[in-house]
Order: C-alpha cells, then structure tokens, then sequence
C-alpha cells in the first residue's frame, strides 16, 4: 500500500529553484515512504537532528566549521577539494568518513558530546547517500493534502471498518501483522462514551435508557447498532456538560489560573474567560473563530465583550507583585510566555528556543523570533467591568429608592426640643441659604486649562475633550508627566489638580496602579509649577482628601512640594472617585505667557495617574482644595436667580447630602448611588495608532539586551502574512487559521485524537518541529487536518468522526501477543485504557454518589482539600472551604491557586497554570492510592452512597448491582459478587463485635441536614449505612472507576 | 526469562494471587511482584515509560554523597553580617559607595547612592580553620571545621521568586524540574517505603512556591513530596475516622482482588502498577509516622537540636531530615523562609538565627557522629545576598535594613565529599563584587551532582526536541576545589 509516488529527484534542478530560508526541500512526501529505502524525513533527518545540527544546523552562532548539514547546498559545499556529501557516491563523502572514524579527533559527533551513531544510523546514511542524499521538507511544514483513502482488500475484515478513520488505521496494522480487537460490549462502550464526551459516567437510569436503546437497534438491525449509538454521541454532544469537559483540555493550554502566580499569587478573575471557554465549545464555535477571538478579539470590528473577554488567553500569563520588582521586566517575561504559548498551542513549535538564539533545529531565527513577539506585542492589558443588564437594573433600581429617600430627607432635619415640627421646612431653608453664602464665598473662578503639549517618561497622555487628560500605556515605579501651557493669563495665584475616575482605569482610577498596591492607587511624589524652567515656590498646599496605603507615613498635597519624592499625596481607598489638590503660589505669576507643569509618581511600585485635569485661578485670594462636585461650583459662581429648576435642585441635593445634621440618614443614600462592584474580565486592547510599543531583538534572551528594533512578522518557512493588511496580532491570528498553514490543523486534530485514543498520532504533541516524533500514521492525520478545516473547524464534527470510527469501539483487552507487538499500542489493534484526567477522578466519584451539583459557570469554588494544603504558599493562604453546593461542583470550577493548586488535582498530575501544558501525564502513584482511600472528597462520596445503598430494597445482590451500576456502569461478575459480600460479612461480624462503630464512619461530612445520619436509626440500620459506605469506599478506589475502559 | 510469558502463564486470577504471595515473602512485600511485573513488562520498546520510575540507577561514576539535605534559607539572610566581614564597611557606615563598584545595578527598593551600613554584628573567629562568623551563628562555629564556606556565590535574579525557582531549576520563571527531581530521576530511591524527594518548611509560606519543587517537564512522580506541619504529614496519610488498621487493610485486600480480577480481564500491566500502588501507600502510612515519631530518639538528641518533638520547628526538620537519611531518603529541602531583612537586620538575622544555628549545627554533627556526613551532603543558603547599602524608606516605615543583593552571597556546604573547615571564593572590601572564584548558582548545582556521581552534562531529558539539563545550555562545571 504505497500512497506516494516514487521520487522524482534532479539535483540540479532542486539547486536552482531552493532558496527558501535556507532549508531546501521538494514536497513533504514525495519520495517519503519506500519501506525499502531509507527516507529523509523518517530516517535520515533524525540521524541528523539527534547527533549533528546542533553544531550544523541553522543556527549560524553555533555553527562548526562553516558547515551546515541541514540543507543540500550546506551538505554539498566544496569543503576545499572535499564534500560532507556527494550524492550518489558513499565513498566520497566526507561525513560517512568522520562517523564511523576510529580517531578521535577525526570522530563525529565529537567524543565529548557522547553521543555516537550506531552502525545501523551510518547504514542507513550510506544507503541514503547512495540512492542520492534527497533532501525534504521536513513534513510537518508542508500543508496537509487530502490523501487517497486506503482500500483494504483482506476479507477477513470487510465489514469491518465504519469510516475512512478505520481504513487507515486497518491498512497500517495488518501490515504490522496485527488485527483489531473486537468491539467492546454495550456497557463499556455508554461508559466510554460519556467519560470522554462530557467528563462524567452515566446515571444509573441514563446508562439503562441507552442500554435498551442500543440493545434495541443491535437486535432489529442485525447486529448493527449504529443509529443508537451515533444518537448518543449526538446527544453528548449537545450536553452542556460538554463544554466543561473540552474546556478543561484547552485551560491547560492556557495556563489558566485563578490567581497571579509568583511570589503574592494574589486572586484574579479570570474565571469570564474560563466561562467563555465553556460556552464557544458548547456552541461548537469553528475553531478558526476560536482562535481569532481569543488572540484578537479586541482588534474585530465593533468587537462584543465576549469577544473581548475572549482575549484572556493571553491575559493568563503570571503578574509578578512581589515588592520592587521591575514591572516592565516581568512584562517581558510574560511576553516570552505568549509567543511561548501560542507557537505550542496553535503550531505545535518549540519556538522559546529561539528566545535567546536561533533555534538548533528548526528554521526559526533569532530575529523572526521577535518578529513573532512585536505581532502579540502591541496590546494593553486592561480590565474590562461585565456589566450586564442585571446589573444595570440593580443600580437603576438603588437610585431609585436614592432619590425616594432624598426627597424625605428634608423631614429629618432635626430640630431643637420643643420646637415646631411646622417650622422644619423654615429652618432647613435657612441653613441651605447659609450654606450657600458659605460655599459660594469660597468659591473661585477656575479657568481649566487644554495642555498644548502633555508628554512623559513612557506613557501615552492623551487630552480628552474636557480638558481633562487620560493616561494610557506602560507604567514605571518612577513616571514624570510634563505639561505645557503656552498662553496662561496673568495673575495666576493658585493650580488645581483634579484626579478624576475612568470606566477605562484600573477599579475606575483616579490611578493606574494594577499590581501589588491596590487597583486605581496613585502616589504623587512631586508637583511643581515652572515658568521658563523656573520652578514657582508654592506657599502651601490642600486637598479634598489623602490617604496612605502602605505604611504609617501622613500623605498631602503639601508632601507632594517638598522635593522629596518618597513623601506625596495618595487617595487611598476611595477609588472611583473624583479629588482634588489645590496649590498656592507664594507670589502670583504676574504675566500672562508660558506655563509648566510637572508631576512625579511612583513607588516601590508603580502608581501614575491614569486621569486628571489641571485648572488656575487669578483670585488674589488663593484658593483651597473642595469636596463640592465641579457642576456645583460652577452653578455656585452664578447668581441663585439665574440658576435653572434643575441647578437649584442639584444644589439643594447636594447641600442635603454632605449637611452634618443629615449624616446619618444620608449614609445609607450614599451607599444606594454607589456604583455595585461587578467582576471585571482582564482583556488585552491593541494600542492605538499613534502609540505603538516597539519591539527589539534581546541579546541573549536578555530583557536588559534590547538591540535592533523589530516589526510583525512570521517565520519564512511559514505563509507569509498577506501584503495587503497591516502586520498586527489580528493578521497573525488569521494566518493561523488560514487553510494553507501546515501545522494548526494537524496539531489540533492530533491533540483531539489524543484525548480520545490516549496517544496522538504525532506522540510528542507540543512538537511538530524537526525533532518532534514523526506521525505514526502521516496519511491519516492530513486526512483529519483535512476534513477538519473543511468541515468548518467544527470541533464537534471532529469528535463525532472520531468515536463513531470502529477504531474507537474496539475493546481494550490486550493479549500477551498484542503486548509482546505493540507494547504501546502505535498501530491500534485495541483501545488505550487511560486513568482520567484528576479533575474527573474527583467528578466520576460525585456523579456516581449523586452529589454532584452540575450547575455551570461563574466564580472558582472551594470544595474541602486535607489541613495545611496551602501552608507553603506565601502569606499562609487561606482556603475557605466551601459549604452547600459549591462544595459539589464539576472540577473545572475548583479555585486554582498557582504557588498551592488543589492538593488532589496536583496529585493526580493536573497542571498549576504556570505554563502552557501540551500534554498531561497519567501518572500511578502511592500519593493517589491515599487520597482515593483517605481524602474527604471519597468518603463524603462513599458515605452518601453507603446511606442511599442501605435503602436499597432487594439485598445484598441487588445492593451490590447498584453500587457497579453507578461507579462502573456494569453489573458485577459472580467472583466480584462473592468478594463484596464476603467483606460486607466480616465488617458486619465486626460492627457486632464492637470492633468497629458505625458512628464515626458516618460523621465525616458536613453535608446537606437531610443526609445526615437520622439518630433515630437503630444500631443496625446506622451499621448497614457503615457496611455500604465501607464497600462503596472499595469501589470508589478501583483502577476500572477512574479509567476510561 | 520472558516476565511477560511468564505472566501470562499465570494470569488465573486465584493463580495470580497465590504467585503474589508465594513469590513475594518480604512483609506486605507480595506487591513486589507487581513491581516485578510492571518493571520487566515494561517492555523493552525505547519510548516505553519507566514501570518502575524509582528503581535504583547507578550514577555516572562513583560519588561520595548519597543523599543531599537543602537547607534553602529563603528571603536570603546577609553575608555581610553573618559570614563575610567587611571593615570597609565600618570605615564607609553612612557614607555612599564609590559609583564605580555600583555601576548600572537597579535594585529593589532602595538607590543605588543609599549610604554603607556597617556589620550589625561583631564577628568572632571559630574552630581550627578560625572560621569567622557573626556573633549571632555561635552554634555554626562548633563545625566550623566541618563546613565549607563560599562567599563567592552569585545570582541572575534578583525577586525572590524568580531567584528561588533559579536557584532549584536552573531557570526563573516556574516550568523546569527542580534539582532534587533531576537526582531522583537521576539515581531512583533507596527505600520504597519513603519518597524519594521530601519538602519540609518552617518559617513563613515561601515565595517561589510549587515550583521550587516541580518536575517540571520530567514526569510527575519526581515531584516534591511535601511533609506538613499541619494535619498529616503526608497529604492523606491517616485512615480517616472510625477506620481502625485491620478495615484499613481489608479494604486495600478488597481493591486488589478486584483490581486483580480486571487485570485478569484485560491485561493492562498498568492494572497492575495500580496494585502496587496501594500496597506501597499502605507501607507508607506505617513508615512516615515511624519517620516522625521522635519517641526513640535521645534526650541527649534531642538536646543537641534543641528541639521539641511534639512541635514543628526548623530544628525538629533537621533532626527529620538525619532520620530521613538514615531511611534512604534521597534529596530533603527544608526551607525556612523569612531572612528578608529590608528594614531592622538586627532583629530579623538575630530571630532567624535563633530558629537556625543550633539546627543546621546539630544536623552537621549528629550526621557525623552517625557515619553519615561523608555520605550526605548538608547545603545552607539563600537565593541571593544583600546590599552593602542600608535600606531606609520612612514611607514604608523601614530602617537599617539591607536591599536584595544577586551579585555576591555566602553559602556553606557540608559532607558528602566537601572540604570541611575552608573558605572558597572572595569579595572585594566592599563585599560588593567578587573578586575571586566567583561560583555562579549553575557550577553549585553542578557541584551537588558531582558530589552524587552525576555529570551535569550528560544528566539530560528530551522534552520538546531538545536536550534539556539542569544547568542551561551556558557551560558551567562542578567547583573541584571543594571537594575533599
């Protein structure tokens, strides 16, 4: 069964036209698979990766000897009157010399690299050499072509194979002289089904629907229970469940976790994203739209918030808040990360080698490398408040009920006693008149100034249309803004600085800070007010409020003009919210002309403005900083009978609002008009236009190495970007998913494949490079990368392909001659058994004991992990154990703490969201066979199951069943009978005995009241409930209840 | 012979069981079989994963240490007032260093023309060697000729998460296997009834977290195991309540007859490796509350270390970690985070010392007065050092601290091959620069494997096509002239 034709190879003609790159190739395939001969890509090419291009390969840095073995033209340079090789003449060729060399100055690979070829690698590069030294592609980089579908003609088999899915798979292990097991049984097969669809064994009543359902077809059909079973793989597919399921694979992909990582490892929330996860896989989202709104969503146009929220991908990576840290450094560091990242998820490279160097192996140099980074490195990293309707409602409806309980506040003016309650409105009018005469004497007439010039350090000051400026870009822990005035008038007494809140800003500013101090802080270390470089004394300094943060330290506008920089004016607390800084010069500024204003900011953190106004007055009375909201004052420098109905109204209001005497009932009107905190999703947002953050080339890797400045680009063995649109993250996004990119089908389709078949068909799924694995069935994969894209990305439709396929249905019984031919099962003649993923070992166990609560969404939960889980995490986190149903929910929802994931998810290899994981283990270990038997998640479960069991009517037999029926799917076999009731016996014997008490076996879980042990039970009805939770406590630990079979 | 023939010839499932006991007559030890069958099943196919991830591995060539115990001293304690005395610096106390030995270093917290604090402590000579120590270490200067001073160690990093996770997996940034994960995958376990890779802490949560003790890309099953202060020591260990040892007992008999008859079933060896692991938990939750029953130890013992049993405590770790070597435990962390002294160096190094000296002294000679030192290597340290400079910043209510410091620390080691009673390496009057041997964290790693017969260079895994190793891809070699 050869696939391929022959090789059609002229050398010369490959000479003329290869100069791509510097790699050299025809296409990926074509000469590629004569069993008799060596070929390039499957055997020469790892010879070569494996023991040579370390030192001659494409990296020129560390290239030996000015040879390069990697390309044709590299390995057929005149070496001065010699060759590495000369194709067609094995004994002319230098290279074959060196690798079987007995000198070891003459050896290659060089003795202190310890490696040496065997004589089968030398053979097989002579043979290669003398059938010509073809060169390929390496074949992961040529896009995938639909492959003729094998023809299987060995009657045994005939009827055997349900898709083209088989056929491959059938030709392929024939050849190894194998031969597929038979289907697995009816139960095994729902189970298998569910477990890998949505994550969770059937119900007792979902199996036996499904059972007679497929029992039905296969009697009526002949045998054939094909509608049966392809409706229940549709009906999975519709579960919502199955979101969850898929969810979890791609999290692990995402390094999503609940927490910043790094030393503080503070919450996040991130759990919007994870959401959104759920619900595009539910959807069946087309995985080219996948992958657009998640690397770009924010650049679509008129992008959704869900669309933004999409854009968390990339927002996973850690945040480092230790104290002093460079913040700009770790910036770096997590953009290491997302190119990281996104060639492993999408591309299946290994592209973080070529951070500090051109990659070893694969075309990737250190330049494209930064190339790629300068495409994701143009965002900012906002956070993105979710308001929803609801909560629109809600707030709608809290300033409702404000203004009812405003429009009462006059009656509770309190009066002196005895007084007339009649008189009230008389004495609150005079107090407001007062009030007015009070606040408008100390009101000035700002003129609010439009900087013609506002620049800094590093951050984008962009005016907005109010005169006001906002603050975008990066932030360091030492930030100096400058602000030019051209033409201010003369007289100039005093400058206002108003910091005002922003939808845009961290918890809606007045700051910028996002990390290790808290969101929307600012510290204003100096101000200062130049003419002509001339720094203007200032006589004293107010504000409308100060509060410090960190440390016992006083904070005030006058610390903000006392040249030194650590003391300063911060507004603590209340973010949100607009204040104000008021700073009067010792001299007024006699002439009308230029102005200067400075601010410095900063911390051990950073701690910039993110928005502010800056206004003078020419009041020779100078001025003080207010509380009064800036309409007010305005309304104020008006006369009262000028005012609208509505200024009086806004004026009475706030008179109300801040009159000593109302206090109290005004604090609950206060609380009413503030904005209800909602979650806020971390998104990335293209910077604009005018703004860009360049991109260098990092000696070394080396955050402090900038060297060469870059632009968006992909590597050159990869379709380049299309000339007619801008190179940004958007365009790279969609190259990605374009249907001539060689890697993203295939390493999606083989990751899918993985997931259901234990092992992908390339076995190293985070490398489809040079020195990845090569497929074990090429064929077979570019058929499935494919069908993929032409079935519309559609995830859904890959897996309905895949576990209807009879390959899949095979059961998973191996025969000592399976084992001694395939140990790994390469070539598929069963089914891979594979412990579940951890998050199912703790799923299957509360789905079985009917405590699972299978709500979906929303903020990570809680359930119980074992005393001082969390001890070595930094600070001593706390883990506040969930009670009521939070406590029973699917695993995907547990709260994932970077430094301190979930103790029993760690043990059964779940990843900690610090990096991007391509490929989970399955590991088998001590640490597991414990938290099965001793962790209060399984006993809460084996108890709840012991109690439901006890009730069961029909005996033991039948109690039995019941138990197999919901852990295993299955009835159990008569020797697993016979062992079940011998254990309940001797456990019986001994609660009768009083060698063990029901009552502590009973009293671990603080579960739902109703499930608790009723006390009126007599003694031998708690010590059923014990034998039960005892005997579902085995069957929670067995290797077949966390397995898919 | 062909175990799997074998096997299979006696796959029965009463057969299966009466070769478990048969065969196997050590203790619970019938499991071994299960071990056997998993190891030499494990099929000879080159990508095979190991069956048995911890059998013992010969190591490269012959090394003294057998075991090594990691005495990580995080938040980094300063050498310039604890080992490397400086009379430069009383000389300069208040006045800035010259901008010449700063250069363009950025720091922490302070800037860079904060002014020279002087030593917090007096400094008194110690053992043959006149080993010079700050007056807090009083202990330490009992083994001063044990121990091996490098005052000429030096960092990448300088955040204390990313200098830890430097410190233990060559990389600063979480993802790398950690040091004692590459031995243990290096070398295997010497005893099956302990992980082979233990963690313990005292002091306050630590900053690098997990990943000090990650696999990292090596397979799990080389991850850390912690041993806790709270609750059990070993996640799960106890039966939980009203489960008496012989339920517990009856019930893993219970889950192997049945795990048995599936594997009769199927066939998956990994049934079997399943097996296995439920007997080797059970061997544990009788071993590790051997291991941490002191009840058997001296008053004598427990004097030395100044520990008392019932209370977790640094000295009580150590006193651990000697049992734990005693029991073939194969690599112990023990970290005791909270040196980082930016403000009050006096108050924090004097409590931390407290915590420390007698512990870490006790371990060193308890070790030798075992016939062990020679075969356990004891390192004591942190992830980097600290600032000549004083650290003063009123916002923050700090003073007379000191600011991280990546260029130049001090470390001991002890045992397992290493000179006792020497002092390597040397900074310049400032304690500033190294001015002599400097040991970047990669050689010191190099050097702890060499001590354990491994070659940093040849101890590599493949993971995503390239060779990775513990000690980057820069070349580095062990420090030779420590060792004895």
């Amino acid at each position: 069964m050869v696939l391929s034709k022959p090789c059609s190879f002229h050398l010369p003609w490959c000479l003329a036209v290869w100069v791509v790159w510097g790699t050299t190739w025809c296409a990926a395939g074509a000469s590629d698979d004569r069993p008799d001969r060596p070929s390039f890509n499957r055997d020469v090419r790892p010879i070569l990766a494996a023991n040579c291009l370390a030192c001659h390969g494409p990296d020129d840095n560390a290239r030996e000897a000015d040879l390069r073995l990697d390309t044709v033209q590299g390995a057929t340079a005149d070496l001065g009157g010699y060759q590495a090789i000369v194709p067609g003449d094995p004994e002319a060729s230098e290279l074959l010399r060196r690798v079987a060399s007995d000198d070891d100055d003459e050896r290659m690979p060089p003795p202190e690299s310890n490696k040496t070829l065997t004589a089968a690698e030398r053979e097989t590069l002579r043979q290669w050499i003398a059938d010509g030294a073809a060169y390929a592609q390496h074949w992961a980089f040529v896009a995938p072509q639909r492959p003729a579908v094998p023809e299987v003609d060995d009657p045994r088999f005939a009827g055997w194979s349900r898709t083209a899915v088989d056929r491959f798979i059938l030709e392929r292990m024939l050849r190894e002289g194998l031969t597929p097991n038979p289907e697995a049984d009816v139960d095994t097969l729902i189970r298998r089904l569910f477990l890998d669809l949505i994550g969770l064994p059937p119900t007792v009543e979902e199996a036996q629907s499904w059972r007679l359902r497929l029992r039905e077809a296969q009697a009526t059909e002949g045998g054939v229970m094909e509608e049966g079973y392809q409706q229940l793989v549709d009906h999975l597919l519709g579960s919502p469940h199955y979101g969850e399921r898929w969810a979890r694979k791609w999290l692990d992909l995402a390094r999503y976790a609940d927490t910043n990582g790094y030393e503080k490892d503070r919450p996040r929330t991130m759990w919007p994203y994870r959401d959104w996860v759920i619900r595009a896989l539910n959807a069946d989202m087309p995985f080219d739209e996948f992958t657009i709104q998640q690397l770009a969503g924010d650049m679509l146009p008129d992008a959704t918030t869900d669309q933004l929220i999409a854009t968390g991908f990339h927002r996973n990576t850690m945040l480092n808040e230790e104290g002093g840290i460079d913040p700009l450094e770790f910036r770096f560091y997590a953009m290491t990360d997302r190119v990281a990242t996104t060639a492993t998820t999408w591309m299946g490279l290994t592209m973080g080698c070529a951070q500090c160097h051109t990659h070893k192996y694969d075309p990737i140099t250190h330049r494209e490398y930064y190339q790629v980074m300068a495409l994701l490195n143009n965002a900012d990293e906002p956070d993105l408040e979710l308001w929803d309707a609801a909560e629109e409602q809600v707030y709608q409806r809290q300033r409702e009920e404000a203004a009812d309980l405003l429009a009462q506040l006059p009656q509770q003016w309190p009066l002196p006693d005895g007084a007339n309650p009649a008189d009230r409105h008389d004495v609150v009018q005079r107090a407001f008149e007062a009030w007015v005469a009070r606040e408008r004497a100390a009101t000035r007439q700002w003129i609010e100034l439009c900087p013609d010039r506002a620049t800094s350090n590093l951050p984008l000051l962009t005016v907005q249309a109010d005169q006001s400026v906002f603050v975008s870009g990066d932030i360091t822990k030492d930030d100096t803004y400058e602000l030019d005035f051209t033409d201010v008038p003369a007289g100039i007494t005093a400058v206002r600085l108003e910091v005002l809140p922003d939808a845009r800003l961290p918890a809606r500013g007045p700051g910028l800070t996002y990390f290790e101090g808290p969101k929307g802080d600012f510290f204003l270390g100096e101000f200062r007010v130049l003419r002509e470089d001339q720094t203007l004394p200032i006589s004293r300094a107010t504000e409308s409020y100060a509060k410090n943060h960190f440390g016992a330290l006083p904070v005030s506008a006058q610390l903000a003009t006392d040249g030194d920089p650590q003391t300063g004016w911060s507004c603590a607390d209340r973010y949100g919210e607009p204040h104000q800084a008021v700073f009067v010069l010792q001299e007024p500024l006699a002439a009308a002309g230029p102005l200067r204003v400075t601010m410095r900011f900063g911390r051990h953190f950073p701690a910039s403005l993110g928005r502010f106004r800056l206004a003078v007055t020419t009041d020779p009375r100078g001025a003080e900083a207010r509380s009064l909201p800036r309409e007010v004052e305005q309304v104020l420098t008006v006369e009262d009978r000028h005012w609208t109905a509505a200024q009086r109204d806004q004026v009475w209001e706030t008179f109300l609002l801040s009159a000593p005497e109302l206090k109290e009932p005004a604090a609950r009107i206060h609380a009413l008009l503030r904005r209800p905190t909602v979650p806020a999703a971390l998104i990335l947002r293209e910077r604009p236009p005018e703004h860009p953050r360049p991109t260098h080339v990092h000696r070394r890797g080396e955050f402090l190495q900038a060297t060469e400045e870059v632009t968006g680009g992909v590597p050159a063995f990869l379709p380049p970007l299309p000339a007619d649109t801008p190179h940004n993250r958007l365009a790279f996004a969609r190259a990605l998913v374009s249907p001539d990119h060689p890697l993203t089908a295939r390493v999606q389709v083989n990751r899918h494949w993985a997931a259901l078949f234990g092992r992908g068909l390339v076995r190293t799924e985070g490398d489809f490079g040079v020195q990845g694995e090569p497929p074990t069935h090429p064929e077979l994969l570019d058929y499935l990368a494919v069908e993929f894209i032409e079935r519309g990305w559609s995830v859904k439709q890959l897996h309905r392909l895949l576990v209807c396929s009879a390959t899949y249905r095979q059961s998973a019984q191996v025969t000592p001659d399976q084992l001694a031919r395939d140990p790994q099962n390469r070539w598929l003649s069963r089914f891979s058994r594979v412990r579940v993923d951890a998050e199912l070992v703790r799923d299957i166990a509360l789905r079985a004991s009917g405590l699972l609560v299978p709500t979906l969404y929303g903020p990570p939960v809680y359930p119980p992990q074992p005393e001082g889980a969390t001890e070595t995490a930094y600070g001593g986190a706390e883990w506040p154990t969930s009670s009521g149903p939070d406590r029973y929910r699917r695993g995907i929802y547990t709260f994932l703490k970077r430094t301190a994931p979930y103790a029993m998810y760690n043990t059964f290899d779940a990843p900690s969201g610090e990096v991007c994981l391509a490929q989970r283990e399955a590991s088998n270990t001590p640490l597991q066979s414990l938290a099965l038997l001793n962790d209060a998640v399984f006993l809460e479960a084996a108890e709840h199951l012991g109690m439901q069991l006890a009730q069961v009517a029909g005996g033991d037999e039948e109690r039995v069943r019941q138990l197999f029926q919901r852990c295993l799917t299955r009835d159990p076999r008569p020797a697993e009978l016979t062992s079940m009731r011998a254990f309940a016996a001797r456990q019986r014997a001994r609660l009768a005995a009083g060698e063990l008490a029901a009552g502590p076996l009973l009293a671990t879980r603080p579960g739902p009241a109703e499930n608790a042990p009723d006390p009126a039970l007599n003694t031998q009805a708690l010590g059923e409930q014990a034998v039960w939770t005892m005997l579902a406590r085995v069957v929670l630990n067995l290797d077949e209840t966390i397995t898919r079979n | 012979m062909n175990c799997q023939a074998h096997w299979m010839r006696h796959r029965g499932a009463a057969a299966s069981r009466r070769w478990f006991l048969g065969q196997c007559s050590v203790g619970v030890g019938r499991i071994a079989l299960a071990t056997l069958l998993a190891e030499q099943c494990a099929l000879a196919a080159d990508d095979a994963p190991r069956r048995d991830p911890f059998a013992p591995r010969p190591p490269h060539f012959a090394g003294r240490a057998k075991a090594v115990i990691h005495l990580f001293m995080a938040g980094a304690p300063s050498q310039l007032d604890l080992f490397d005395y400086k009379p430069a610096l009383v000389a300069h106390d208040g006045k800035p260093l010259p901008a010449s030995i700063i250069g363009d270093q950025r720091y922490a917290f302070i800037r860079p023309d904060a002014a020279v604090m002087a030593p917090r402590f007096a400094f008194t000579r110690h053992g043959q060697c006149g080993l010079e120590l700050g007056e807090v270490l009083p202990q330490l200067g009992q083994v001063a000729d044990d121990i091996c001073v490098v005052k000429s160690v030096t960092t990448d990093q300088f955040n204390h998460a990313p200098a830890q996770i430097f410190f233990n997996t060559g990389f600063s940034q979480p993802g790398r296997p950690s040091i004692g994960s590459w031995v243990t995958y290096a070398l295997g376990a010497e005893s099956r009834d302990l992980p082979a890779f233990v963690v313990m802490s005292t002091g306050a949560g630590i900053s690098g977290g997990t990943a000090n003790w990650s696999s990292g890309f090596l397979p799990t099953v080389y991850t850390g195991v912690r041993l806790r202060n709270q609750g059990d020591p070993i996640l799960n260990l106890a039966n939980p309540a009203g489960v008496d040892d012989a339920l517990q007992r009856d019930t893993i008999d219970l889950v192997r007859e049945l795990n048995e008859q599936q594997l009769t079933q199927l066939g998956d060896p990994e049934i079997a490796t399943r097996i296995n692991s439920y007997e080797m938990a059970y061997r544990l939750q009788r071993s590790a509350p051997e291991l941490m029953d002191l009840g058997s130890e001296t008053q004598e013992t427990l004097d030395l270390y100044g520990c008392d049993p019932a209370t977790p405590s640094f000295a009580r770790a150590c006193l651990i970690a000697r049992r734990m070597v005693e029991r073939g435990v194969r690599f112990i962390n023990i970290y005791h985070e909270g040196w980082d002294a930016h403000s009050d160096v006096v108050g924090n190094h004097t409590n931390n010392c407290r915590a420390t000296d007698r512990g870490s002294a006790a371990l060193v000679q308890d070790l030798r007065r075992r016939g062990l030192l020679d075969s356990t290597l004891v390192i004591w340290g942190g992830e980097f050092g600290r600032t000549p400079m004083v650290e003063t910043n009123p916002a923050l209510g700090r003073s007379l601290g000191r600011d991280h410091h990546p260029q130049a620390f001090t470390m001991w080691l002890a045992g397992g091959g290493v000179r006792g009673g020497m002092t390597y390496g040397a900074t310049d009057d400032f304690g500033f620069h190294i001015v002599e041997h400097p040991v970047p964290v990669a050689d010191l790693q190099a050097t702890i494997l060499h001590c354990l017969g491994l070659d940093h260079r040849r101890l590599t895994f493949k993971f995503r096509g390239l060779d990775f190793r513990l000690t980057g891809v820069e070349e580095h070699q062990p420090v030779l002239a420590l060792l004895a």
